[in-house]
């Protein structure tokens, strides 16, 4: 069985106000116990005023002689044993002086009765004044129970205020004890319970979205919590998407910078990558004064190609000629389409006769490897203009110009052949 | 932690249920352990708040763990306590006035019981006998030296007579029936169950006259002289008794099925002498006017060798109630008048 916070409140609510509850219905019981007690002490008074009427009958006159004493003395002694049959609810004590009163009276009137019926005119006077005092004796013992009576009602009625008193000063002690007990529980529960959420709260914004556990267990709470976890939850699937979205992201930007850098149809290198790369390779080779030689090279006829056998043929021909040179060139060269029919290849750490051999290189491998497409088969020759990076060169732009150049030199003497362009 | 929950309201309430204990109950912590103490007790339905208090185990929260030695008369009871067989004793009146004249070492801690028809006369419905007078030369059968003596003068002198005038034959209590029905006497002063059974075996026979407090019979809790540790013995058996009385006011028919089971008696003869009985713990002046009348009359009957009335007072010893039902005494108030 789980006890929530709430069912938790109510108890104690319910045990303060069942306190509460018993109080008052204690004061309420303890008027009504007090107005009897009130009405038991009237009681009792009354028969000892009867009761001291009629002794002093007996003090004042003489029992024997006077016969106006009866009349008077059977009226008070008739209200004293109606008075006796007026008893309010008694106590068992109480109803033991009671019952006492009641049979002494019944005595005292038969005893009187006796004395009165003649006087007692025979007797002697021994046997007048024994019963003389017998009579006063039992009418004393009748005062003495009702001042007895009077006396125990009193008591009664202290009792009855000690004992409420006792019972508020209870009720008070347990009611405070139970709220003091219920609040400082209450007061542990949410300062361990919000501890916990502080410390979670702190943990997410820290991007350690955690399970969050509470180390004690309320309802109340555990909602909280649960509806923090599904939220945790959520949040670290929506953290791990964006970092899968930086890695996509990345990919595709490497894609896009790679399409960007490649010629769509022959997937060498594009323009765009040419100067790039030989921005940074002519700067690397003023500062590091080391060499480096540019080859640039021109397909021999290539209108002539595309008029005699389609401009796919012609595709498949420039084509031909990047596999062809990649195939010939060092691993740490660099071949790019430099636009419509013409390549070149950035050759690092290598001089003008090593740019020379690999542009034999290739165009001895292109004589001998014909391009064939859809039944139909030519040889590619290239004019290449070769130079080498000097001093004169003031940028990448200038190399290139060296080399286109020495190209137009190579077409307009004769195609398929090398040209330099140095120093020299 | 639900077990918790729970345990701390509960541990906070019982402190709190125990404290409150023990402001109710402080006066009995620290009681003494109970006192052996032995009664003897006479078997008389006046001695009801015994049985009753046997029963309703009314000496249990009492410093006395009580055992009863039941006899037959209030005479045999007195024995017993003064040969010191018994701590305490029930006797009536008479012998305490009787006892008293011998200046034998006991006291009076407390009434519990009196009966004003305890006594009564008896006589033969065909001898029309309605006054003393009518006893004029009659044989009357009595106990000699005991309440039915005393009962009978006291009679006669209602009308002027004294013993003198009729003749009087002693019989034992349980013979006064048998004297009358052989018609050895002409009338008897029985007391209780006596008279009962003889009205039961006669019936019409006889007539039962209304003496009604002529006399008052009393049954009384005595111990020889006290020392304050028998005091606050008397005054245990006394929270006892008072508890039993108590319990016989609020519980009559119970009271009397207890008395009638224990002394095997029967519902006619309960119902008898039950409204002649007036069952309270005291001391009270009729108590005193009692027992110095009776010895008056055993010293003026030249019943016993003494001549001199004791000081009744040193007979009572108030100390003990005072300490239990201290408005219950009204001994000393009485004598100042």
């Amino acid at each position: 069985m789980k006890i929530s916070l709430m069912q938790r409140i109510r108890f104690f609510t319910f045990c303060v106000c069942a306190l509460f509850i018993a109080l008052v219905v204690s004061v309420l019981f303890v008027v009504q116990s007090l107005e009897l007690a009130f009405e038991r002490e009237s009681y009792a008074q009354q028969i000892d005023n009867h009761t001291n009427v009629l002794k002093q009958f007996i003090i004042n006159d003489n029992v024997y002689s006077r016969s106006s004493i009866d009349i008077h003395w059977v009226e008070y002694q008739s209200h004293l044993a109606d008075l006796l049959n007026q008893a309010p609810a008694l106590t068992p004590h109480q109803q033991t002086i009671q019952n006492s009163i009641k049979s002494q009276n019944s005595n005292l009137k038969r005893l009187f009765e006796r004395i009165t019926q003649n006087k007692l005119s025979d007797a002697n006077k021994v046997i007048k004044v024994h019963f003389n005092a017998r009579l006063a004796a039992q009418l004393e013992a009748i005062r003495a129970d009702s001042v007895e009576l009077s006396i125990t009602v009193k008591e009664d009625i202290h009792s009855i205020m000690r004992q409420q008193a006792a019972f508020v000063i209870f009720i008070l002690i347990a009611s405070v004890s139970i709220l003091s007990i219920s609040s400082f529980r209450l007061i542990k529960i949410f300062k361990a319970s919000l501890k916990d959420i502080k410390s979670a709260i702190e943990k997410n914004s820290s991007d350690n979205f955690q399970k969050v556990t509470m180390s004690k267990s309320y309802q109340e709470f555990n909602d909280i919590i649960e509806k923090f976890n599904l939220m945790n939850q959520k949040l670290s699937k929506t953290t791990i998407s964006l970092d899968e979205m930086k890695k996509v992201v990345a990919e595709r930007t490497h894609v896009l910078e790679h399409l960007s850098k490649t010629d769509q149809l022959t997937e060498v290198a594009n323009r765009r990558a040419l100067f790039e790369r030989g921005e940074m390779e002519y700067s690397r080779g003023q500062r590091n004064k080391s060499q480096l030689t540019v080859i640039l090279m021109d397909c021999d006829f290539f209108k002539d190609i595309n008029d005699n056998f389609g401009h796919l043929f012609g595709d498949e021909a420039l084509k031909h000629v990047c596999k062809i040179c990649l195939q010939e060139i060092r691993d740490i060269d660099f071949l790019a389409r430099y636009g419509g029919e013409e390549f070149i290849v950035l050759l690092p750490d290598c001089d003008l006769k090593g740019g020379i051999d690999i542009g034999k290189r290739i165009q001895d491998s292109l004589a001998n490897n014909s391009v064939s497409f859809e039944d139909q088969e030519a040889y590619i020759t290239l004019s290449i203009g070769v130079t080498s990076l000097s001093d004169k060169h003031k940028n990448f732009s200038q190399l290139i110009n060296d080399a286109d150049e020495a190209m137009y030199t190579a077409k307009n003497s004769g195609r398929n052949r090398i040209e330099v362009m140095s120093d020299e | 932690m639900n077990k918790k929950f729970f345990m701390l309201p509960v541990i906070a309430l019982t402190i709190i249920l125990l404290a409150a204990w023990l402001y109710f109950n402080f006066q009995k912590i620290g009681q003494p352990e109970s006192y052996p103490v032995t009664i003897a007790v006479s078997k008389t339905p006046l001695s009801t708040p015994f049985y009753v208090a046997e029963k309703i185990n009314a000496f249990d929260d009492t410093c006395v763990s009580v055992t009863y030695e039941d006899v037959i008369g209030g005479q045999r009871a007195f024995a017993k306590l003064m040969s010191g067989e018994a701590d305490f004793s029930t006797t009536s009146d008479s012998v305490i006035a009787f006892q008293s004249l011998g200046q034998q070492k006991f006291v009076t801690h407390a009434r519990f019981v009196q009966s004003d028809n305890d006594v009564k006369l008896i006589t033969r419905a065909q001898d029309n006998i309605v006054s003393g007078k009518d006893l004029v030369n009659k044989t009357i059968g009595v106990t000699k030296g005991t309440a039915s003596e005393y009962f009978l003068s006291n009679l006669l002198a209602l009308d002027g007579l004294t013993i003198k005038n009729v003749t009087v034959k002693s019989y034992k209590p349980e013979q006064l029936m048998a004297a009358f029905m052989n018609k050895e006497v002409d009338a008897i002063t029985p007391w209780e169950p006596y008279a009962f059974q003889t009205k039961k075996q006669l019936q019409e026979q006889v007539k039962v006259h209304d003496t009604k407090n002529l006399n008052t019979l009393g049954f009384h809790l005595v111990s020889q002289s006290a020392d304050n540790l028998l005091v606050a013995k008397a005054a245990c058996v006394l929270e006892g008794l008072t508890k039993a009385i108590d319990y016989i006011s609020a519980n009559p028919k119970k009271a009397q099925q207890i008395v009638k089971e224990r002394l095997n008696l029967n519902q006619p003869f309960i119902d008898w002498i039950w409204p002649d009985y007036i069952f309270k713990v005291g001391l009270n002046r009729s108590f005193l006017l009692n027992i110095e009348s009776q010895a008056v009359w055993a010293i003026d009957t030249q019943m016993t060798e003494y001549k001199k009335l004791p000081e009744f007072m040193t007979f009572i010893d108030t100390r003990a109630l005072l300490q239990v039902a201290p408005m219950s005494v009204n001994i000393m108030a009485s004598m100042e008048h």
